[in-house]
Parts: structure tokens; C-alpha cells; sequence
């Protein structure tokens, strides 16, 4: 053994915590490629901005931004993915790929042994060796979180030739892929408890307590001497035997006379007034003594009297101290936490599930997306300020989340069109392209003549009145059999299905599946010319069903997979993708197995603009400062284009070309 | 002064000045005498390890040296707890807290006799251009509390005006202070033990129904290396810095100051 005397020991502790300091400020980090690249390139993804409503308003003369670019460069309706879900149309930008390539399908895949839905991005798995000393059941190896996408997305191959990029927030990429570049994920990311988003509201008004809600949970209380004491659930306590849900005391303090209340949980207070959020509060659940889950939530004091009224958003992963994979470098997240604080990390952050369920009104939803906007807008100037070399890519998400949510109030034919709240809010999503062209303006100044900018959407918008029951209509048609006809429209999950006499379902938005003898659990029909006779049949009749209502077509185009999709996971798609006509969008009910007793139904929600439709329906949108040589350019398209522009090979199993 | 630099002087200091009240406290030879006994019965253990009687005997003897020890100790230690006290009260004021940042909210309480009637309570928070009140006052019977909601606004020493039942009292607050700067959170009523363990401002009067007016100001971090001392077992981590570093001072110096420990 080698000797060290005390002065190179003392040397040695210097170096070591010279390297924790350096670590801790992350100077020693190498976080991503170094190249100085005579070309940049500057993304703005905004999600769902429409090709209709951007050439309509810029001929207003309302986004001069936009004008400006398009005059530079060009504009041109953008192909979408098949389905335009958002998932499946950024895979295709990440990859280059269509989903026979990258394996992402729909929001929601199944498992064909179960007839269970699954979530298609990401698969979270736990512990899979443990030891239990009582009720305790201590890991000895952590658990893991998969991100499901296949194929190599467009920074890991700029990180091959050491190209820096920067990408922030784009959807489908959680748990961030493994790269050294900067990225953040967005859309696909869960809450803490895994979720893609569940709100509490304590309430003393009875008349709000249903059983049922998707997104939320809503609690009775009962305020006694201007007290009100609750539970906020968090995550399950896995190092318990018997899981129990781990839950924070809450107490809340109101003023006997004014409209304001204390709110005291943990080793924090604060006061709001009656219509105030709070900012971020950071909160711990305590699993086992040495163990917590740290995340960070809003509060919303709705109302104090007569009835007791706090909303708290969904507990989103705190950034500070991610319990869950965010951001690579892992520093990455924790670095824009130091300058910005606390921030939304939930992948869709504005709780549209509070505003569909009257738990937020359209103010309050509105006052809620406005602090996810400004937060971005702060990160942006941040991440523009410093980009000098290689890509930087910055999504917004309120362009998506308002268009969804508001545009019951610019389409007077809509059923939940209200004229008193359209005189209001109707100019919602004019003002979000607004302040898109405001953000656009910035990235225009910074761009020199260097840097390609590219502006682009996912996909478009459409407007949802109609729901389409597509299991319905599968068993009205003969596909699908009950085996209580009497509960129909009951069960959950085809819990009344009678597989043995069915022949196609539905899960998914989009998708619709064979019950495929050797595939599906308890399958029938044989794969082959009997399916394929059957896919074709079903494809057909779907697109010649009429509204009897409109007298319209709900489905302009049934895709059949293997004619569609190209790419090793061909084989896991659905069988059939249905394309909803402009208007119709598959109900609430079928995406999760329920069979409703009316094919269509008028979509009566505040979600009521959508895009999981045709893709010819809702095109997304493409704007750059080069002139575009492609005529009918596609999102997997823009993949190879950003190679080129670095000079990188361009990877065989990408199916885009580059757009100039 | 960074708050570092301020610790280590002040842990040296302290360091320097509990020496010097053990030297004139403790029995110096005794406890060399003592201390010398526990080394030789060690050393006894060690080399009659095969015999269990010897063993025994030589154990019973180090925890009776050691008791002695302790009882030697035992006076220096009562005689330092007061200096200590009035230490730790001050240095809770320089190193618990951090100043507010203008744009921070606070919560400011003033808490009621508890015969008082809540409701009835004659009190008035004044406008300051200091800070902004935020929220109307918020009475909580259960604690005997009126809580106010307050933004800071500007940098400086503010001196917050109440006004109860006629009469006009302070309290300091302080925003965009110096690293080590002495805020004080809280003012108490007149009474002796009030003030030696919150001397940060003068008292309030007696003759006044409340007790104490509190600012909820955030705890001081203390940073190592870029990373945060944590609390443990509720104990701030100032004050686990200032122990650690009067210990270690302390034995660094007792060889210079031939004091005996």
C-alpha cells in the first residue's frame, strides 16, 4: 500500500473538493458537443398552429412576424403524421421516420393478451430486486423508466459529429433519450404520481362532488371553526407491503369576515386572497424515514364563502430535484431551476381536465396557461441569448392547449358555442398566435444571415362537434359482440365484450385493431387472407357511413397500417388508422373500451377544437428563411433537412428528403 | 464579510474565549492527573487482556476516572452555558436568516392575548414604501393571530408601523441586505427572559394586548462547496457549522494555550 504523508493528503482533499465545487457549479460537466458550426439552425415548434387561421390572420395583417418570414423564405401547409397525435407526428420530426419506423402509434397502444390500454411513450417498470423486513420492502436495484420510441432522434446524431444542440420541451422525449446535449422533455412527461396530470380540489359544495372525473379528484370538506383540514394524496408508498397512498396534511386558516385563508402544509404558510395563485410551493412526500418524493405545486383559492373552494394543480416533478428522469444532462433541469426557480415540468403543463371539469373556469384556465407562457418566454430569451453555435429547438405548448379549449367559442356551430362567453374569450386564439408572432420577432432579430430558421407545427386544428363511437359503430356493424346487451354503455375496458364472437375493437384515438387469432388474447380471426379481407372491409364501410344527422362522412380515409407505415414495427400497428372527417373526432368513450349506445353523439365539452382527424384535415405549418424546393414537404421531412444543413450523413432508415 | 469568513471569527473567538473560562474554571491538574489515570488503565487493559479479573478491574477504573473526569468538566461547563447562550442568541440574528428580496412575500403575524377578543381587536397595519400589504388581515381565533400578507418592495431597514389601541409600535424589516446582515425575525413583550433570548429590537410594552409581532423570514443556506449544509435532526445547519468549526478551533488551540481538555 503506498503512503501518503498528511501534506499530500491534505493536497489530495483540496483537489477532491475543488472537484465538487467545480461539479457542483458544472463547470466540469461536459454537457454537449463543442463544434463551432458555420451554419445554425433555430427551430420554434408551435404545437397545433393551424395552416388556415395562420394565412387567414397574416392576410389581416395581424402577424406581421410571420409575413415578414414568409416574404423571406416561404410557407407551406405541412404534412402531418398518420394519426396527427402529437406523439406520433414529433416522433416522426425526432426520427425522420414514419411510425413503422419509430414504433409510436397513438397516445395509447394495448396489450393484445390482456385487451388492456397502455401508455405508447414511455413504460415505467419498478424494483425488480427487493428484500421485505416486515410491512417494508426495501430496492436493491432501481426501477426503471423506458422511453418506447425507437430510432435514433436527429440531436444523438448531431452529437456523433459533436454539433451542440440544445432542444427544449419537445413532446414524445421523456425520459430524455441518452445524449449529452441539452434537452428537457415536454409533452409525455407525468406528474408524480405518473400521470399525465391529476388536480385536488377540496370543496364544501356538495352539488361538485361526482364520483367520476378524468384528471382530478375532487374532496369534501367541511370548514369548522374557519378551519379546514385535508390530505393531499401523492404517490404510492412502494416500500410499504400493503402500497399505501403517501398524503401531506393540509390546514388551511380563513378569516371570519374577509375573503383570504392561510394555507400551512409542511414547514410552510402562506396566505391567498379569495381568485389568487400562489407561486410554486415545493412539497415532500415521505415514504420511509430516509426516503422522500420531492415535487412542486400551485394553489388557487377559488373561493372562501359561502362554499369553501381550493384547487391544487397536479403535483408536477420538481425540477430542482427531478424524482424522475427530465432532463440530460441530469444538471440541465436543476440549471434553469437555479436561475428561474421552481417550473411546470408536466408535459401538457395547463390543466385542461380542471377547465373541462368546471373545477377552473375559462379566466381562471386562462390566468393559469398565461404563467406557463411567461415562464417559457423567460426561458426562451435565456436559451436565445446563448446560442451561438449548432441547433437550438424551442416548443410552446398554450398554441395546442387553447386551440383544444377554446375553440367552442370561435365556431358558432359547435354545441357548446356560447355567445356571451365568445364576446369575451373569442379572441383566445387569435391573441396566442399573437404572442407566438411576438416570439417569433425575437428569433427573427437573433437569427443572422447564418442561421436557418425554421418554424413549424405538428399538425393543424379542426373543429370537434360530432363524437364518433367507433366500437358502437363496430358492433352495430356485426364486428363486435356484447355479452350482456343490456348493460351496454356500462362497462369500462370491454369488460361486456364477448371476445369469442368479436372480430375488431378499438383503443386509441385513432386506432382500430383485428381481434387476431395467435395476437389478441382470445383472437378469431386468422391472420392472412381472412383479415386482410376483413381490414379492407371495415375500411371501406367506415369511409361510406353517413352522419344521419349532417348527412356527412365522419371518416374521410381508413388507412390500412402495412399500406401506410414502412419500418421494422409495421407489425405492432393498428390495423386500421381512421382518418375523422373535418368536425368528427372519435368519442371520450371508445379510446378506453366503452360502448356507448349512440354511434355519434354532439361533443358537448369545452374540448372542442381538435386534431386527431385526417391528417389532410389538419395540416400543421412550415416557414423558413430558405426558399422551400419541396413541393408537399412532410414532418419527417425536416429531419434530414437539419442534417444537411450540418453536412451530416443522413442515416438509411430515414424516410424524409431534405425540403432545400 | 461573507458569512463564512464571519463564522470562522466568530468560532475562533469563541473557541479562544471557551479555553480561557476552562482554564480558569477547571482543576487543570486534576483533570491532567485524571486524564493520565484513563491512559494507564488503557494501557493496563491492553497488556492483561488474557486476564479476566485484571480486565474487569481496569474497565471499572476508566469509568470511574472517566465520571470524575466529567465531574471536573462539569463546572467550566455551567460557567460557559451563559456566555454561550448570549452567543448563540446573537448569532441566530447574523447567520438564521436571510434578508427579503424586493418582490418577496412574507407573512407578518401579530399574536393576541389570549383574553382578547380577535374580532374586536383595535389594530392597524400602515402603508409603507417598503414594502405592500398584500391581503386584508387575517384573524386565526386557534392561534390568537392576525397575519398580514406583505410584498417587500424596495431595499433597506423599513420600520413597520402598527398602530393598537391608539398607540404606535415598530418593527424592523429588512430587504436586500448584506450576506451577513442581523435580521430579526421576531419582537416580544417586555420581560427579561424575552429579551436575552430575542434581543434583535426593543420590546414591546406591557401595557399592550399583544404579545409578539413575527416576520416569517427564509433560514439562511449555508453552503459548502456549492453544496447546501443540510438541518439534521432539526438543528440549523449555522449552527452545526459553528460547533463543528469551535471544536476544532478549539482543539487546534488548546496546545498553544497549554490549556488542559
Amino acid at each position: 500500500m503506498n503512503h501518503i504523508d498528511r501534506r499530500e493528503f491534505i493536497k489530495l482533499s483540496l483537489a477532491a473538493g475543488s472537484l465538487l465545487a467545480l461539479e457542483s457549479s458544472g463547470l466540469a460537466i461536459k454537457s454537449f458537443g463543442n463544434r463551432e458550426t458555420p451554419q445554425k439552425v433555430l427551430i420554434l415548434g408551435l404545437d397545433g398552429i393551424d395552416h388556415r387561421l395562420l394565412q387567414a390572420w397574416m392576410k389581416e395583417g395581424k402577424l406581421p412576424s410571420f409575413q415578414k418570414l414568409a416574404s423571406q423564405g416561404g410557407f407551406l401547409p405541412l404534412r402531418t403524421s398518420i394519426p396527427p397525435q402529437s406523439p406520433v407526428a414529433w416522433s416522426n420530426f425526432i426520427t425522420g421516420m414514419n411510425p413503422g419506423g419509430h414504433g409510436i402509434f397513438d397516445f395509447v397502444h394495448r396489450d393484445p393478451e390482456r385487451y388492456f390500454p397502455v401508455f405508447s411513450a414511455s413504460e415505467t417498470t419498478e424494483a425488480k430486486k427487493t428484500v421485505r423486513i416486515g410491512n417494508l420492502i426495501l430496492p436493491l436495484s432501481g426501477g426503471e423508466v423506458i422511453n418506447m420510441r425507437k430510432g435514433k432522434a436527429f440531436w444523438q446524431i448531431l452529437e456523433d459529429y459533436d454539433i451542440p444542440a440544445t432542444v427544449f420541451k419537445i413532446p414524445a422525449n421523456y425520459p430524455p433519450v441518452a445524449t449529452k446535449q441539452r434537452t428537457i422533455s415536454g409533452m409525455g412527461t407525468p406528474d408524480i404520481l405518473g400521470s399525465y396530470g391529476i388536480f385536488n380540489y377540496y370543496t364544501t359544495e356538495t352539488k361538485e362532488l361526482k364520483a367520476d372525473i378524468g384528471g382530478g379528484r375532487i374532496h369534501e370538506v367541511s370548514v369548522i371553526a374557519n378551519k379546514v383540514e385535508a390530505k393531499l394524496p401523492g404517490p404510492v408508498n412502494t416500500f410499504k407491503s400493503d402500497r399505501p397512498e403517501s398524503e401531506i396534511d393540509i390546514k388551511v386558516f380563513i378569516d371570519p369576515i374577509n375573503p383570504v385563508a392561510k394555507i400551512s402544509l409542511q414547514n410552510q404558510e402562506f396566505i391567498l386572497k379569495e381568485g389568487e395563485w400562489s407561486s410554486w410551493k415545493r412539497i415532500d412526500f415521505r415514504m420511509i424515514p430516509t426516503q422522500s418524493v420531492s415535487g412542486i405545486c400551485m394553489f388557487y383559492l377559488k373561493q372562501v364563502r359561502p362554499n369553501f373552494k381550493l384547487y391544487i394543480s397536479p403535483v408536477n416533478i420538481d425540477p430542482g430535484r427531478a424524482a424522475l428522469p427530465i432532463s440530460t444532462p441530469k444538471g440541465y433541469a436543476e440549471e434553469l431551476e437555479k436561475i428561474f426557480g421552481p417550473f411546470f415540468t408536466k408535459g401538457l403543463p395547463a390543466d385542461t381536465k380542471a377547465l373541462d371539469n368546471e373545477v377552473l373556469n375559462d379566466g381562471e384556465f386562462l390566468e393559469q396557461d398565461d404563467l406557463v407562457l411567461r415562464e417559457r418566454l423567460e426561458m426562451f430569451d435565456y436559451e436565445l441569448a446563448r446560442f451561438s453555435s449548432g441547433l437550438l429547438f424551442y416548443y410552446v405548448s398554450s398554441t395546442d392547449q387553447r386551440q383544444h379549449m377554446f375553440w367552442r367559442l370561435i365556431d358558432k356551430e359547435h354545441p357548446s358555442y356560447d355567445p356571451a362567453l365568445a364576446k369575451k374569450y373569442g379572441n383566445t386564439i387569435e391573441n396566442i398566435y399573437k404572442e407566438t408572432d411576438k416570439i417569433l420577432a425575437k428569433a427573427t432579430e437573433k437569427a443572422d444571415k447564418d442561421t436557418v430558421l425554421i418554424v413549424m407545427s405538428d399538425h393543424g386544428f379542426s373543429p370537434f362537434r360530432r363524437s364518433f363511437n367507433l366500437n358502437t359503430w363496430l358492433k352495430e356493424n356485426g364486428y363486435h359482440t356484447l355479452i350482456n346487451p343490456f348493460k351496454q354503455g356500462r362497462e369500462d375496458l370491454f369488460m361486456n365484450t364477448n371476445w369469442s364472437r368479436t372480430k375488431a375493437y378499438s383503443f386509441g384515438l385513432n386506432s382500430l385493431y383485428i381481434n387476431q387469432k395467435g395476437r389478441e388474447a382470445e383472437g378469431i380471426v386468422k391472420r392472412g387472407t381472412e383479415k386482410e379481407a376483413l381490414v379492407r372491409e371495415i375500411a371501406q364501410e367506415l369511409e361510406n357511413f353517413r352522419d344521419p344527422k349532417t348527412g356527412e362522412r365522419p371518416v374521410l380515409r381508413a388507412y390500412i397500417a402495412k399500406d401506410v407505415y414502412q419500418g421494422p414495427y409495421v407489425d405492432i400497428a393498428p390495423d386500421i388508422i381512421v382518418g375523422y372527417n373535418h368536425g368528427y373526432r372519435t368519442s371520450w368513450a371508445a379510446p378506453l373500451g366503452r360502448i356507448p349506445k349512440e354511434i355519434i353523439e354532439d361533443n358537448k365539452e369545452k374540448w372542442s377544437g381538435d386534431h386527431c382527424m385526417d391528417p389532410e384535415v389538419v395540416p400543421g405549418i412550415l416557414l423558413t428563411n430558405r426558399k422551400i424546393e419541396a413541393e408537399s414537404p412532410a414532418l419527417y421531412d425536416l429531419t434530414p433537412t437539419i442534417l444537411k444543413i450540418f453536412g451530416v450523413e443522413i442515416p438509411k432508415e430515414i424516410r424524409g428528403k431534405p425540403i432545400f | 464579510m461573507n458569512a463564512w469568513m464571519g463564522m470562522i471569527l466568530i468560532s475562533f473567538l469563541t473557541a479562544i474565549l471557551m479555553l480561557f473560562i476552562f482554564r480558569f474554571t477547571s482543576n487543570q491538574e486534576g483533570i491532567r492527573q485524571v486524564k493520565n489515570k484513563i491512559k494507564a488503565h488503557l494501557l493496563e487493559l491492553r497488556l492483561y487482556k488474557d486476564s479476566l479479573s485484571l480486565s474487569f478491574k481496569a474497565q471499572g477504573n476508566i469509568l470511574r476516572y472517566n465520571l470524575k473526569y466529567i465531574s471536573y468538566s462539569a463546572k467550566p461547563l455551567l460557567v460557559m452555558i451563559i456566555p454561550l447562550i448570549l452567543i448563540l442568541t446573537q448569532l441566530n440574528l447574523w447567520f438564521g436568516y436571510e434578508s427579503l428580496t424586493p418582490g418577496q412575500e412574507t407573512i407578518l403575524k401579530v399574536k393576541i392575548e389570549e383574553n382578547q377578543n380577535l374580532l374586536d381587536t383595535n389594530l392597524v397595519l400602515q402603508p409603507s414604501t417598503g414594502f405592500e400589504i398584500q391581503t386584508p388581515p387575517l384573524r386565526i381565533e386557534e392561534e390568537m393571530e392576525i397575519n398580514w400578507c406583505l410584498q417587500a418592495k424596495e431595499k433597506g431597514v423599513h420600520d413597520l408601523t402598527l398602530i393598537v389601541e391608539g398607540q404606535r409600535i415598530t418593527k424592523k424589516v429588512a430587504v436586500d441586505q448584506k450576506p451577513l446582515s442581523k435580521i430579526s425575525p421576531l419582537k416580544v413583550r417586555r420581560n427579561f427572559i424575552n429579551e436575552l433570548i430575542n434581543p434583535g429590537e426593543s420590546p414591546l410594552p406591557r401595557d399592550l394586548p399583544i404579545k409578539t409581532i413575527e416576520v416569517n423570514y427564509p433560514a439562511k443556506d449555508i453552503k459548502l462547496f456549492g453544496w447546501n449544509i443540510p438541518w439534521i435532526l432539526g438543528i440549523p445547519p449555522w449552527l452545526i457549522v459553528y460547533f463543528v468549526l469551535s471544536i476544532i478551533l478549539g482543539f487546534v488551540f488548546k496546545g498553544m494555550s497549554k490549556v488542559e481538555i
